[in-house]
């Protein structure tokens, strides 16, 4: 073999793994390129995935069905935590116990005191631990239902159903049967009963034990007849879970409000009226969550929700107000049933059709209508994730829901909702509270109008500034300077947000309320600095300091310093002469706002000095990229300096300076950390300048880490995620077109 | 006057205006960080103020203004009076650091030469008059200017104590808890995957357990030498006097630093100052945040910066390449740079939000569940950390490296591509050995720039791994070196934690300031090098071109 041959080989060599790394780079750039544009438009879906479920109702599944009817007619049902174990209270007043995946019963009890009893009505409690019997003879049970839950050793869960009678009595001396029964027992065990009986007398039953240091005292019981005060027949009663309002309906849709809060003088209050067709009749009343409203239901099918609303002029000091109305049934209403755990609700129709609502939402998120028989009792379970429905004929079915996100509609995140407590509907954001009851309230309407309102400020201060400023550098400057200056600015443009935001919120806060009048005078000062220097300029070469034409801002410099000293030092002066005094107490009185030490002034300030550099860098970009020649025709045909500017440089740069606006306008929608520091971040809806905001941005910033993960918190915060992004992308696709097209323009020029 | 309207002059001067009013917020702000930061490190005097109803303060005077007159009582109206803020320190006495006290309030305001500032591991700084060095209760030293003589060498010997201290308490015990938790895992981990028969694996734990035993041992030696050298340490302590008359005991092993302001030199002052900078630079942070330096946020900023730029350097050059030298130029690819352009334009906290949502959650929760289902639910991945910041602010400065990248590539001469291509090179012999290298300074001032904004960056940080207190780096010596899941401290998340969430915001101001400037000085001379080397590219390319 030759040399000349081996060299080939070598070169074919080289050749082929110069070909295969070729190939080799060109796809992985291929790859690379494209997983990276891949990835940074993954950001944008997957910020809209994560919120999208907010939207989505709630999920229904059947997981047991059984047919109950071997000891009587079932008339109670209930369930335990896990959703294993069913009680059935038949109509024979026993209780049975059965797993419900395998049908099997577990348990049966028969109180021998209940032997030969008939139960004409049912009521549990919102703990639906207590459950009252309505029976024949004017009598009354009430049974504790609990389930002990253990684990063994392998960490199995073992349920143990446990049953009592608590107490046994005659609540109706004439012994008419119980036909109706609503029964709650508070916080410290304390029973109390509302009732009806079959001739259609209204009775209130509740005892009474005295909590003491040392031990528990003596019991009380009360019976009362409250049949003089109601007019009508009564069908249907609610009562809160602190038993202190009884609500008792009757068919023509009155419903008498009794204050039971002191048991031994239950008092009529008023006497409400809920329904406003006479062809219409009162089917069912119930309290929900929080025992503000009361949930109405009507024989046409119609759901509303009723609550009281403070009012002065009105002699209770309140009114009664229909807040909400929820999705028709297209049948009568027979049974309500509240979650225990927020404010959703089933309501259910003679026709087998049940619905889910949430209150404030009026969203509904669950529609069944499985089985077409009349609907008698449903439950949700103790953990809001499932209930039992018993039907009619004694079907019972346990349904397990996914309801994660009902308080949240399209509607409620940006219209306005009214809530429990509040006079009218309103634009709320207040993501956490105090109690279990607490609703949160999820409107991004406060928080957009405190992005606007920052971004308002932030522009109305920095435009004007970076304009100018961009105009002198680029047409009338001395080219040295514009090398000089230009740079400083740029490099501002990369100062971090976070110092801006404590300098604002910690050093000019706290300034700008000492000298806030002086700040106002400086609008008059400044200008009238500007006319002295510049008839000194003009009239007085020699006191030039030496500077030369294009130079001018530098002789500006120490004569703004001064406006802005002697502005500061004549502000008490100017205060008492504006404002007689300390211009925060004018502007309580005479304007009726307080003035927060961070507010959207500060900000205005802050936010305008951060995009400031923005601004100027690409006007000044635009201004000064506009041809030579445009500028040296309009001169030579005899235009001053500032006409050929004004008519000439900036109609043609107008593009520039828009898409710059914009660019600018993208940066402060967006800024989180100088809105986070120079506001007090309250979401209050205010339009005032002295009053601070909270921003989207800020708001993702402060909850997020409070946020459990796919909680609906979380899901709303994403929404506004995706809401910044959208707005910022639009501002910034706007621009850069628009800056493409100048430049096009140029080209042709 | 009218000519000025006329032509329009007085027009261009209210533009000048703008820049001047610009300019002068801009260099305004840099003074007033400068100003406010170095007020911290000035050894300012020490002033002795009696008051009227008898009371004495010794504290330095940190600002003084003019008493609004709305607040003074009528006969005092026309007078224009002033009163002083006074760090009076001593916050196990006073409760508070600073006191305001008005003028018509004071008798007298002395300078004492023999008033010193002591600075204290704990409650701040002690303002007083030292009066003797004490061992076991017996004297040492006496005598003011005896005192100040001597006591520095044993403060020299308590700090070596204290570094000793450290070094045993920090590092060693650090190390054996690390190995101790690490053992746990292991032993959590068995019982996890031998749930069913754990007597399969119950020698393996027991010889486990005997390893934490044996650690935990350890632990007690290292314990009890801390033990003692505290109990040598303890015996020395200073006798004080306050400005009231008292008497107090410090600790020597409390005491950091003690200096007599109002009798310094200026030499004296200059190294007061040097040592308080290197202290700023290199120690820990002390009483939460307030006091000490900010070295674990200076390393935890650094590290972040690294570790994005490492993600988003080379992910961002091949996007750019891909984009300029490979795609086919049309409608798609002039889409893709409008889309990529304009993300360099979306708020940073949309990008935390994603952060959170995608790598903690969904990622992390994921190697959580897979790799580490046995100490669930407490999250491993699945919580912030520093690579997950990394990453977040990778994404977030990717479109700066690529546009900076593409600017580079487009602004090499076509010439040059050709006349590689027609010798025969392959595309990417010439993207290799011509484009790039001719490239780089581009490509690095883009680098730069993301590093510069991504140091600034606090918003998606903060939910996304920075704390206002780490415990432990992110690197250290314990195998693996690297702990990517640990959270981190920052830079500018510490400016906006101390300066706005900490208790004592008033005493926390000067290290705020300091943090402010040195953050201001890392951006600034990230930029002004990013600006050096893109005139150095315009240049170059200026005289190359054909």
């Amino acid at each position: 073999m030759s040399d000349k041959r081996l060299e080939i080989k070598k070169k074919k060599a080289a050749h082929k793994r110069a070909v295969f790394f070729d190939k080799l780079a060109k796809y992985s750039i291929y790859a690379g390129g494209i997983a990276v544009i891949i990835a940074i438009t993954g950001i944008l879906a997957f910020i809209v995935v994560e919120a999208y479920p907010l939207f989505s109702g709630a999920d229904g599944n059947e997981k047991a069905v059984i047919k109950e009817g071997r000891y009587g007619l079932p008339v109670l049902t209930g369930i335990d935590e896990y959703q294993e174990i069913a009680y059935i209270i038949t109509d024979s007043a026993s209780v049975d116990f059965i797993r419900l995946e395998s049908k099997t019963p577990i348990k049966k009890i028969v109180f021998k005191e209940l032997n030969d009893r008939t139960v004409f009505s049912a009521s549990a409690d919102m703990s639906k631990k207590h459950v009252a019997l309505g029976l024949d003879s004017g009598k009354v049970a009430l049974i504790n239902i609990d389930y002990n839950i253990t684990f063994d050793e392998n960490d199995n869960r073992i349920i143990t159903p446990e049953v009592s009678l608590v107490s046994y009595f005659t609540l109706d001396s004439t012994m008419q049967s119980i036909t109706n029964l609503e029964y709650q027992v508070d916080e410290d065990g304390n029973p109390s009963l509302g009732a009806v009986t079959r001739d259609g007398r209204f009775l209130f039953y509740s005892k009474y034990q005295e909590q003491s240091l040392f031990g528990e005292g003596e019991v009380t019981e009360y019976k009362y007849d409250l049949s003089d005060d109601v007019s009508t027949r009564i069908k249907t009663l609610a009562m809160d879970s602190e038993c202190r309002k009884l609500m008792a309906g009757d068919e023509k849709g009155s419903v008498y409000y009794f204050d039971i809060s002191d048991k031994a003088n239950p008092r009529m209050e008023k006497r409400l009226i809920v329904l406003d067709n006479s062809d219409v009749k009162l089917t069912a009343i119930k309290f929900i969550l929080g025992d503000q409203s009361l949930i109405v239901g009507t024989s046409d099918g119609k759901v509303s929700s009723w609550m009281k609303v403070n009012e002065e002029n009105t002699e209770t000091g309140w009114k009664w107000v229909k807040a909400h109305t929820f999705e028709q049934h297209s049948a009568a209403i027979t049974t309500i049933a509240p979650s225990t755990r927020n404010k959703c609700f089933f309501t259910a129709s003679s026709d087998g059709e049940i619905k889910l609502h949430y209150l404030t939402s009026e969203k509904m998120l669950l529609s069944i209508n499985e089985y077409k028989i009349p609907v008698k009792y449903i439950e949700f379970s103790p953990k809001a994730d499932g209930a039992i429905i018993l039907y009619k004929d004694g079907l019972i079915s346990n349904y397990k829901i996914d309801d994660p996100h009902p308080e949240v509609t399209l509607y409620s995140l940006f219209g306005k909702v009214w809530y429990e407590g509040y006079k009218q509907p309103e634009y709320v954001w207040q993501s956490t509270g105090g109690t279990d009851e607490f609703e949160p309230k999820f409107s991004l309407v406060p928080l957009i109008i405190g992005t606007l309102k920052g971004t308002f400020y932030a522009m109305i201060f920095a435009i004007p500034l970076s304009l100018l400023g961009a105009l002198y550098l680029s047409t009338f400057s001395h080219p040295n300077l514009r090398n000089k200056v230009k740079p400083i600015v740029e490099l501002l443009a990369a100062l971090p947000s976070v110092v801006i935001g404590f300098l604002a919120g910690l050093w000019f806060a706290p300034l700008l309320e000492r000298i806030l009048p002086g700040v106002l005078l400086m609008l008059i000062v400044l200008p009238i600095t500007v006319i002295i220097g510049v008839s000194i300029w003009r009239y007085f070469p020699k006191m030039r300091l030496g500077l030369k034409g294009g130079y001018e801002v530098l002789f500006l410099i120490p004569l703004v310093i001064l406006g802005v000293m002697i502005s500061i030092e004549l502000s008490p002066w100017f205060e008492s002469f504006l404002f007689g005094g300390d211009y925060r107490v004018w502007l309580f009185d005479t304007l009726n706002t307080n003035y927060d030490q961070r507010n959207s002034i500060v900000v205005g300030f802050a936010m305008g000095f951060a995009v400031i550099p923005i601004i100027f860098t690409i006007c000044e970009d635009a201004l000064s990229s506009v041809p030579q020649h445009l500028t040296s025709a309009s001169l030579a045909l005899g235009a001053t300096k500032w006409q050929t500017s004004i008519r000439v440089v900036l109609p043609t740069a107008s593009p520039g300076i828009f898409s710059a606006i914009m660019i600018g306008l993208g940066r402060a929608v967006g800024e989180t950390m100088i809105v986070l520091m120079a506001t007090g971040n309250t979401p209050i809806l205010s339009f005032s300048p002295f009053n601070g905001f909270r921003t989207l941005s800020a708001n993702i910033a402060v909850e997020i880490p409070e946020a459990p993960y796919h909680g609906t918190l979380y899901r709303v915060l994403f929404v506004s995620a995706v809401l910044l992004f959208l707005l910022t992308f639009l501002v910034n696709t706007v621009a850069e077109v628009v800056r493409q097209r100048l430049r096009k323009k140029y080209m042709h020029i | 006057m009218k000519k000025l309207f006329k032509t329009g002059e007085i027009f261009i001067w209210f533009t000048g205006f703008g820049l001047a009013v610009t300019l002068l917020m801009i260099s305004g702000l840099l003074v007033l960080v400068l100003l406010k930061g170095s007020d911290y490190y000035y050894p300012s005097k020490l002033a002795s103020v009696s008051t009227v109803d008898g009371k004495n303060y010794l504290g330095q005077m940190v600002r003084e203004e003019p008493i609004p007159k709305s607040n003074l009582p009528d006969s005092l109206r026309d007078k224009d009076l002033e009163r002083y803020n006074l760090k009076i320190a001593n916050r196990d006495i006073y409760g508070l650091d600073f006191k305001w006290i008005e003028q018509p309030e004071i008798k007298s305001i002395l300078y004492p030469k023999d008033a010193a500032v002591i600075e204290r591991m704990e409650f701040g700084n002690f303002n007083g008059y030292p009066i003797k060095l004490t061992k076991d209760g017996q004297t040492v030293i006496e005598g003011d200017e005896n005192v100040e003589e001597g006591i520095s060498s044993y403060l020299d010997k308590i700090s070596d104590f204290r570094d000793e201290i450290n070094h045993l308490s920090k590092s060693e015990v650090g190390k054996i808890n690390y190995k101790i938790e690490q053992l746990r895992l292991d032993i959590k981990k068995l019982q996890y995957y031998n749930r069913d028969d754990i007597s399969k694996v119950q020698e393996q734990i027991d010889q486990i357990q005997d390893k934490i035993d044996k650690l935990n041992n350890n632990y007690a030696v290292i314990s009890h030498k801390v033990d003692s050298i505290k109990h040598i340490a303890s015996r020395y302590s200073l006798l004080v006097k306050t400005a009231e008359g008292d008497e107090k005991q410090i600790d020597l092993l409390n005491i950091v630093r003690i200096y007599y302001p109002n009798r310094m030199s200026f030499v004296q002052k200059a190294g007061f100052i040097v040592n308080k900078i290197v202290e700023f630079l290199v120690e820990d942070p002390r009483e939460s945040n307030t006091e000490g330096g900010v070295f674990p946020a200076i390393f935890g900023t650094v590290m972040m910066v690294i570790l994005m730029s490492l993600v988003a350097v080379p992910f961002g050059v091949i996007a750019a390449l891909y984009l300029r030298e490979y795609a086919k130029q049309g409608a798609f690819v002039r889409l893709v740079r409008i889309a990529v352009n304009n993300l360099a334009g979306i708020p940073s906290i949309v990008f935390g939000v994603f952060g959170l949502g995608f790598f903690i959650y969904f990622v992390g929760g994921t190697i959580d569940k897979l790799f580490y289902p046995e100490i669930l639910p407490t999250p491993t991945w699945g919580t912030g950390g520093i690579l997950w910041a990394s990453l977040t602010l990778a994404l977030l400065t990717v479109p700066v490296v690529i546009v900076s990248t593409e600017e580079a590539l487009a602004s090499i001469p076509r010439g040059i591509r050709e006349a590689s291509l027609a010798l025969g090179s392959t595309k990417w012999q010439t993207v290799r050995r011509i484009v790039l290298p001719a490239a780089a300074p581009g490509i690095l001032t883009g680098v730069i720039l993301a590093m510069a904004r991504g140091a600034g960056e606090v918003a998606p940080l903060m939910i996304t791994g920075v704390v206002k207190l780490a415990p432990n780096l992110p690197l250290d010596g314990n195998f693996p070196f690297f702990h990517l899941d640990r959270k981190f401290m920052h830079l500018g998340f510490h400016i906006f934690d101390v300066g706005f969430q900490s208790p004592n915001v008033e005493a926390a101001l000067p290290m705020v300031y300091m943090t402010t400037l040195l953050l201001i000085l890392i951006v600034v001379l990230l930029n002004i090098s990013a600006m050096v080397l893109r005139n150095r590219l315009r240049k170059k390319y200026k005289s190359s071109t054909f």
